[in-house]
């Protein structure tokens, strides 16, 4: 009887286990593949660069870096649902007529980046 | 326990796979998406808004025609004559300003356009409108006020009320404009009304979208950009495939010298157009 009982309690567990962890595994999955985002706007603005971000994608993104020319730097924290669109600001000395290649990445890993060149 | 770990590795998969097409199909989506800014240009008139109803003659009378004659400039006219002396003429047309496509938060002015031809020439013809604040006809701050001296055939007044327009259109967008003469003369002068509108002046873009994708686009933000200045204005515009597609905003002005204007899907897309 008691061996029964227990038999029952370890299948439950084992049954928890199993679908919290799935529960978590293809949740990760799912906001890790959903995320997408554009870069709207990059204004060389004085003393800093500031840039516009929407999330195009099905989950929500937290900005993590910022990377000019591979080289990280401060910015203003940024979390954007799905459709959501905001700026964040970095704080950076840029040079006039200069080509500046500029990476957004979010907590889970998504990048996006290109090149933009700064006013005269 | 064999089975159940395949139950659970087969529920990750599927979704898993699921999922991967989602996001493939919404990838999919966005390279199907192909729109452009064919132009942008600044817009800085509305249309003419010319009377729905007949003029209010206080002196003077109708001789013929109606006041349909009056709202294209095409020769066909409505005529009116002065009193029986002192021969004078007074006449009130209303008009009223289309607030739907014209707000007036984004109205910088008005003008008046008057095409008309009488058979004497020696005295000179006023426009005034409706003062909502005084509750009285005025042409105070109009950028005429001296009257319109006619020559023969027909003759164009035009009438700027400059920043004193406010004062003449009410909340609603109606404005009401007196026609009169002169003062008391010898002649008891036909006048022939061919044409007689209000616009309002704006400072705003016109942006022409044209969709040559295979799927709709959905137009979420408008960039207009310069050297000194990044203005993004929100939008909510479907432009179907193969659409060409002319729009409006009074709320966004034009900058002076070389700018950017772009426009970004709700997919991701963007369209660029450079103009100066």
């Amino acid at each position: 009887m008691l061996s029964n009982v227990l038999l029952l309690v370890i299948a439950v567990a084992g049954m928890s286990i199993s679908i919290t962890a799935t529960y978590v595994i293809t949740g990760n999955f799912r906001e890790t593949m959903g995320e997408r985002f554009i870069v709207e706007d990059v204004w060389f603005r004085p003393g800093g660069i500031s840039v516009y971000l929407r999330n195009t994608g099905k989950t929500r993104i937290s900005v993590a870096g910022i990377y000019v020319d591979y080289i990280t730097q401060p910015f203003t924290s940024l979390q954007l649902e799905p459709l959501e669109h905001g700026w964040t600001n970095l704080t950076y000395t840029w040079m006039p007529n200069t080509v500046y290649y500029i990476k957004v990445i979010t907590s889970r890993g998504t990048q996006v980046a290109d090149y933009y060149k700064s006013p005269p | 326990m064999v089975v159940l770990s395949l139950v659970v590795l087969a529920v990750i998969v599927v979704n898993v796979i699921l999922w991967d097409y989602q996001m493939n199909q919404l990838d999919w989506e966005r390279t199907r998406e192909t729109f452009t800014v064919s132009s942008v240009s600044r817009v800085t008139r509305s249309s003419w808004f010319v009377t729905q109803t007949e003029y209010e003659v206080t002196e003077g009378s109708r001789i013929s025609g109606s006041y349909l004659d009056t709202q294209i400039a095409d020769g066909s006219y409505e005529r009116f004559r002065e009193s029986s002396p002192p021969r004078g003429f007074d006449a009130n047309g209303t008009f009223s300003i289309d607030t739907s496509d014209f707000p007036l938060a984004y109205v910088d002015g008005v003008e008046i356009l008057l095409r008309y031809a009488v058979d004497d020439n020696g005295e000179r013809w006023f426009l005034k409108a409706y003062n909502w604040t005084s509750e009285m006809y005025s042409d105070s701050g109009f950028n005429s006020t001296s009257g319109h001296a006619p020559s023969s055939g027909w003759n164009s007044y035009t009438v700027n009320l400059t920043n004193m327009w406010r004062s003449y259109v009410s909340p609603e967008g109606r404005i009401i404009i007196k026609i009169r003469d002169q003062q008391p003369d010898s002649t008891r002068t036909n006048m022939d009304i061919d044409y007689l509108a209000v616009r309002t002046v704006v400072n705003g873009t016109v942006f022409t979208f044209q969709n040559q994708g295979s799927r709709t686009a959905h137009l979420v933000s408008i960039w207009v950009n310069d050297a000194a200045l990044h203005r993004r204005y929100e939008t909510d515009l479907f432009v179907n495939s193969g659409e060409t597609y002319s729009y409006t905003r009074l709320d966004i002005p034009l900058p002076d010298g070389q700018y950017t204007a772009k426009v970004i899907s709700e997919r991701g897309n963007t369209a660029v157009h450079t103009g100066d």
